[in-house]
C-alpha cells in the first residue's frame, strides 16, 4: 500500500502542465531520433543533455524529458525496421524479421500498429515491474557472476539455430565472424591491442552502431542499386498496399499471449545488467518461435506473433534496465549508461540508498514513464498513417536520404571520418553476405554481446585460477547450459535426423499411393 | 560454386585470423586465460562452418550483370569519397553531390537529381545540426 | 611511494581570488570555444566537458556557448592525435582529460605522442582512490587485506573498472609494494567495464575486494553494503567522509588520485593560454563549482598553469617509472 501511495505522489510530482509537456516533447522526438538509423536511444539521450541542461531544468523534469527520449526511442526504432528493413537502433534488429515481410504483403499499417500495442504492454508492464519488484530484483542480478553470464551468453548465440531456418552452418560462420569483430580493439583484461594492425582509430574496437548501420542501411543501398529500373517502369509498378492502419481485435487476441510471454523474459533480461534491451528482444523472438513456430513455418515470412515479440521484449527490457541502474548505481545498457550520468550531474547519485534518500526522484520518474508511455500509445496508432506515407517515395530518392542520414549520424557522434569508411565496409560486406544468404542478425549480435561473453569467460576463470570448470560450477550456470544444449544446439543434429526420416516416410507412402 | 569460393574465402580469414591471433603481444600481466584463447576458438568456428560450405554448397545465387557490379563499385567509391571529403568539403556541399549522385545512380533523371541531393543536404542540415545541435563537419569554407 | 604530490598553496588560493578580473582584462577571447570530450557521449570526459562548458557560460567567463565535440577512439587518442597533428594552433579549443590520459602517455598507449606535445591548463578536481571490501568480510584493515594477498596470492580477487595496467590496477599495486609484496604481478585484479560493475560483483560474491575512486563507492557506503578498508588521500577527506582512514595512517603510504582537468593545443598563444587558464581558475574558485565538486564526490585539485603542467608531468614520470618496475612497458 505504501508503494501506491508513493506512487500518487509521484503522478503529484510529475502531473504539471511543464513536466507534462516536455513528456510530449521528448516521446515525440525519442521516436523521430529512434526511427533514424544512427541515432539510437543512447545517442538520442546524449544529444538533448545539452536541451536539457540549457532550458535549467530542474533534476526531476530533466529526467522526464530524457527517460520519455529514451521510452520514445525504444518505440521509433521499429519503424524503420517495418518499413524500410534498416533497424532504427540495436534492439529493433529482431523486428526486421517479420515487420518487413509483413509490409511487403501490404499489412504495414498493421504491423507498425500491432507494434505500437506490444511496445506499450512490455514497457507498462514492466515500469509496474519496476515499481513493485524493484528491490527484490536487485537480488536476481547479484545471482550473476562471471559464469553465469558466460552461460546466458552461450544459450543467447544458441538460439540463433532457430532463427534462420535455412543452413545452420551460416548462422554460426555469421556468428563467428560478428564475434571476431568485437575482438578488434585494446583488450580490457591484459591492456594490449588485437587485430588494430597499429591503427588508434581501432584500438577503442568496432561500434556496434557502425556494424549495424553499414551492414543493414548502406547494404539495403546497394541491393536498390542492383535492382534499379528506370522512372517509366517504377511508375508502371503497382503502389504498394498501405493495408489498414489499426489491427483487428481477432489480431490483438491472437497476439496476447505472446506480448505476456516475452514482456516478462525481456524485463528479466533488462535488469541483468550485463545484458540489456538488445539480448531482451533476442531471447524473447527467439524463445517464442521455438515455442509457437518450432518448423519455422511462419516465423519470418511476416507472422504477426513476430511482430509482436520482440517489440514487447525489447520495450520490456527497457523497463527492466532501469532497476540496476536506480537501485544499483549499474547502467544495464548504453543508454541507462547515459542516464547515469545525467543523475549523477543532477546531483542525484543512484545506488542502494536512492529509493530512501531521493523518493520524488524515483516516483516521480516512474509516474512519468506511466505518462510517457500512454503518450506514445496514443500518438503512434494515430501516426501509423503518417510513417507509412514513407513507403510513398519512390526508392530512387528515399534511399540516398536512409544512406546520408545513417552517415551524418554515426559522423555526429564521433566525429571521425575513419567510421564512415569502415561503415562502407559493412555495407559491401552487408550486401555479399545477403547474397550468399548469410543471416546478418548473428553478426550483430556477436559483436554486441562477443566482448562481454569473453571478459565474463576470462573472469571466470581467472578468479578461480585457471580451473576450467568454474564455468559450469554453479545451479544456475548448469540450468542456462542444459537450456542451450538440449532446448537449440541438440535438436539441430538430431531435428535434421528426424526430418529426414518423416521426408522418406513420406515420400514412402506417397509412392504407394500413387 | 559460389557457396565453395566462399567457403575458401572464409576458410583463409580463419587461418589468417588465428595467425593474428598467435601474434597477439603478451604483456607481463595476463590473466588465467590470455588475450588469444578465445579468438583462436572464434577462428576454430568459422573455419569449421567454412568446411562446410566446401563440401556441401547451397544453390548458386543469382549474380548481377558486369554493368550492375561496376555500378554497386562506384557508389562504395563515392561513399568512400564522401567519408574522405567530409571534413574538407564541409558537410553540406559533400552531402549534396553524394546523395545527388546516388539519386542520379537509382534511376532519377539529372536535374531533378541536382535538386533531390541539395534539397537532402538542407534538409538533414536543418534537422541534424540547427534543431538537435550536433557538431557536423564545417570543412574550409565554414559551411 | 607518494605517486601524485598534491600541492595545494595558498599562494595559489590569492592567486584564484583575483583570477575572475584577470580574466577581465585578457586581450584574447574566443570566437567560438570549442572542447573535446575523446569519448563517445555519456563518459567522464563528456561530463567534463559539457559540466565546465555549462558553468563557464552560466558564469559569464566565456562570451558564447561552448560547443561540446566528441570525438572518441583509442582511449583518448585519436582526439590527441588530431589535436596534435590538425589543431595545433586552435586559440579556441580544450580537451578534457583525467589521470586515465596521463596513464596512457606514461605508458606509450597513443603511439608517437608525448605530453609535451599539448599545453596543460588547469585541474577542476580529483577523485580519491579507496580499496574496501563488503560488509561481511572478515578483513577489517588494509594490512590485514594485504597480509593475505602477500600470504596466498590466489586467496583475494580484487576488481575495478579500469583495465590490466589501468589506474585502478596500479592502485593497487603501489599498496601492495608498501606492504612488502614483492612480485606484484601475482595480486589477482579482475578488471570490469566500470566500478559500478565491480562493486556489484563484489556484493555477488565473486570477488573479495574492490578498487576504485570515491565517486563511485559512496552509494554503496552510504547505503552499509561496503565498508572501506582505506582511502588513498594524503589526509582524512572532510564531511561525511572523515570516518574512512587513510592508507597512510594504517602505515601504507599509498596515494592515488584520479584528477580531471583540460589541455589545450600545442602551438595555442600565450593569450589565450592565459585566458583559459584564468577561466577554468575562476570558475573553480566559484560557489557553484565547489557545489558541483561536492555532490559529484570531487576532492579539491586546484592546480592552473604551470603548477599544474609540473604536476601532470611528476604524475606520468612516477607511472612510467612504476609501470617499467612491474613491468607493463618495457
Amino acid at each position: 500500500m505504501e508503494t501506491l501511495s508513493n506512487l500518487a505522489d509521484g503522478f503529484a510530482v510529475a502531473l504539471t502542465f511543464q513536466n507534462i509537456a516536455l513528456a510530449l516533447a521528448g516521446c515525440f522526438l525519442g521516436t523521430i531520433m529512434g526511427a533514424l538509423p544512427g541515432l539510437g536511444p543512447s545517442n538520442g539521450v546524449a544529444i538533448l543533455i545539452p536541451l536539457a541542461f540549457t532550458l535549467g531544468l530542474g533534476a526531476t523534469p530533466a529526467l522526464i524529458l530524457l527517460t520519455s527520449v529514451y521510452y520514445g526511442a525504444m518505440y521509433g526504432g521499429r519503424i524503420s525496421s517495418i518499413l524500410l528493413n534498416i533497424p532504427g537502433d540495436e534492439p529493433a534488429m529482431m523486428t526486421c524479421l517479420d515487420g518487413y515481410p509483413m509490409a511487403q504483403q501490404g499489412r504495414a499499417g498493421e504491423a507498425l500498429a500491432l507494434s505500437g500495442v506490444a511496445s506499450f504492454v512490455g514497457a507498462f508492464f514492466a515500469t509496474w515491474g519496476l515499481v513493485l519488484l524493484a528491490p527484490q530484483l536487485v537480488k536476481v542480478a547479484l545471482l550473476f557472476g562471471p559464469a553465469e553470464y558466460f552461460a546466458l551468453f552461450t544459450l543467447a548465440f544458441a538460439t540463433l539455430g532457430g532463427i534462420s531456418a535455412t543452413n545452420q552452418a551460416k548462422s554460426a560462420f555469421a556468428a563467428a565472424l560478428g564475434l571476431g569483430l568485437a575482438m578488434i580493439g585494446v583488450d580490457t583484461q591484459t591492456g594490449v591491442p588485437r587485430f588494430t594492425f597499429g591503427e588508434v582509430h581501432l584500438y577503442d574496437g568496432i561500434d556496434f552502431l557502425v556494424a549495424i548501420v553499414g551492414l543493414f542501411a548502406l547494404s539495403e543501398v546497394f541491393i536498390f542499386l542492383e535492382h534499379r529500373r528506370s522512372a517509366a517502369e517504377e511508375a508502371a509498378k503497382p503502389k504498394i498496399e498501405i493495408g489498414r492502419i489499426t489491427p483487428s481485435w481477432k489480431m490483438l487476441r491472437y497476439c496476447t499471449p505472446t506480448m505476456l510471454r516475452t514482456t516478462v523474459l525481456g524485463f528479466i533480461a533488462g535488469v541483468l545488467p550485463g545484458a540489456g534491451a538488445s539480448l531482451g528482444s533476442f531471447i524473447s523472438y527467439s524463445m517464442e518461435k521455438k515455442l509457437v513456430d518450432p518448423e519455422g513455418k511462419t516465423f519470418g515470412k511476416g507472422d504477426p506473433r513476430g511482430v509482436a515479440a520482440p517489440e514487447a521484449g525489447n520495450n520490456a527490457a527497457a523497463g527492466g534496465a532501469l532497476v540496476p541502474m536506480l537501485a544499483l548505481g549499474v547502467p544495464g545498457s548504453g543508454t541507462t549508461a547515459v542516464l547515469l550520468a545525467v543523475l549523477l550531474s543532477l546531483n542525484i547519485t543512484p545506488g542502494p540508498l536512492l529509493f530512501t534518500q531521493n523518493p520524488d526522484v524515483v516516483w516521480g520518474l516512474i509516474a512519468a514513464l506511466f505518462i510517457g508511455n500512454f503518450m506514445l500509445l496514443a500518438m503512434n496508432i494515430p501516426m501509423v498513417g503518417l510513417f507509412t506515407r514513407v513507403l510513398m517515395v519512390p526508392p530512387r530518392i528515399l534511399m540516398p536520404v536512409v544512406a546520408m542520414i545513417s552517415f551524418v549520424g554515426i559522423y555526429g557522434i564521433s566525429g571521425s571520418s575513419f567510421d564512415l569508411m569502415v561503415m562502407v565496409g559493412f555495407g559491401i560486406m552487408g550486401w555479399v553476405l545477403r547474397k550468399m544468404d548469410v543471416p546478418l542478425v548473428p553478426v550483430i549480435l556477436g559483436t554486441l554481446l562477443g566482448n562481454e561473453m569473453e571478459v565474463n569467460m576470462r573472469r571466470a576463470v581467472t578468479i578461480a585460477d585457471g580451473d576450467y570448470s568454474v564455468l559450469i560450477g554453479s545451479p544456475l550456470t548448469i540450468v542456462l547450459w542444459s537450456v542451450a544444449i538440449i532446448g537449440f544446439i541438440l535438436p539441430i543434429f538430431v531435428g535434421g535426423v528426424v526430418k529426414r526420416k518423416m521426408r522418406t516416410a513420406r515420400d514412402k507412402e506417397a509412392s504407394q499411393t500413387d | 560454386m559460389s557457396d565453395r569460393i566462399f567457403g575458401g574465402i572464409g576458410l583463409l580469414l580463419a587461418l589468417i585470423y588465428a595467425w593474428q591471433a598467435t601474434i597477439i603481444q603478451e604483456s607481463f600481466l595476463s590473466d588465467a586465460v590470455g588475450p588469444k584463447t578465445f579468438p583462436l576458438i572464434i577462428a576454430c568456428i568459422l573455419a569449421l562452418a567454412s568446411v562446410y560450405f566446401l563440401l556441401k554448397p547451397d544453390p548458386e545465387p543469382t549474380w548481377p550483370s558486369y554493368g550492375r557490379l561496376a555500378e554497386i563499385f562506384f557508389a562504395a567509391l563515392v561513399m568512400l569519397a564522401y567519408a574522405e571529403l567530409l571534413p574538407v568539403l564541409g558537410f553540406l556541399i559533400a552531402t549534396a553531390l553524394a546523395s545527388g549522385y546516388l539519386t542520379w545512380r537509382l534511376g532519377t533523371p539529372p536535374l531533378q537529381s541536382v535538386v533531390v541531393g541539395v534539397g537532402t543536404s538542407v534538409g538533414i542540415y536543418i534537422v541534424f545540426k540547427l534543431i538537435l545541435g550536433l557538431s557536423l563537419a564545417s570543412g574550409i569554407l565554414g559551411f | 611511494m607518494t605517486i601524485i604530490a598534491i600541492r595545494r598553496g595558498l599562494a595559489a588560493a590569492a592567486l584564484i581570488a583575483c583570477a575572475p578580473l584577470a580574466a577581465l582584462a585578457q586581450d584574447f577571447t574566443p570566437d567560438k570555444p570549442e572542447c573535446i570530450a575523446p569519448a563517445n557521449p555519456g563518459g567522464g570526459w563528456d561530463f567534463t566537458c559539457r559540466q565546465v562548458g555549462k558553468s563557464l557560460q552560466d558564469l559569464g567567463l566565456i562570451p558564447s556557448t561552448m560547443q561540446v565535440v566528441n570525438l572518441s577512439g583509442g582511449g583518448g587518442g585519436v582526439a590527441f592525435a588530431e589535436v596534435v597533428n590538425k589543431r595545433n594552433d586552435n586559440n579556441d579549443l580544450i580537451v578534457a582529460a583525467s589521470s586515465a590520459t596521463s596513464t596512457r602517455l606514461a605508458q606509450n598507449a597513443f603511439p608517437g605522442n608525448t605530453m609535451n606535445q599539448v599545453r596543460w591548463l588547469a585541474s577542476v578536481g580529483a577523485d580519491y582512490g579507496v580499496i574496501a571490501v563488503a560488509k561481511d568480510s572478515p578483513v577489517n584493515t588494509l594490512p590485514e587485506l594485504l597480509g593475505m594477498m602477500k600470504n596466498d596470492p590466489t586467496s583475494i580477487a580484487i576488481g575495478g573498472g579500469s583495465a590490466v595496467g589501468g589506474w585502478d590496477h596500479l592502485k593497487v599495486l603501489i599498496a601492495a609494494q608498501e606492504a612488502g609484496i614483492t612480485d606484484v604481478r601475482g595480486v589477482k585484479y579482475i578488471a570490469f567495464a566500470g566500478g559500478g560493475e565491480a562493486v556489484t560483483q563484489l556484493l555477488a560474491g565473486s570477488l573479495q575486494a574492490f578498487t576504485g575512486d570515491l565517486s563511485e563507492a559512496r552509494g554503496f557506503v552510504e547505503s552499509g553494503d561496503i565498508k572501506v578498508l582505506a582511502v588513498l588521500a594524503p589526509e582524512r577527506l572532510g564531511g561525511e567522509f572523515a570516518g574512512m582512514p587513510t592508507a597512510r595512517e594504517q602505515g601504507i603510504d599509498a596515494i592515488g588520485a584520479n584528477w580531471r582537468g583540460f589541455y589545450a593545443p600545442g602551438g595555442m598563444s600565450d593569450a589565450a593560454y592565459d585566458y583559459w587558464v584564468g577561466a577554468i581558475g575562476a570558475l573553480y574558485a566559484s560557489d557553484e563549482w565547489k557545489q558541483t565538486m561536492e555532490t559529484n564526490g570531487l576532492a579539491p585539485l586546484d592546480l592552473q598553469g604551470a603548477e599544474f603542467e609540473a604536476f601532470v608531468k611528476d604524475s606520468v614520470d612516477s607511472i612510467s617509472a612504476l609501470s617499467k618496475e612491474i613491468g607493463i612497458i618495457q
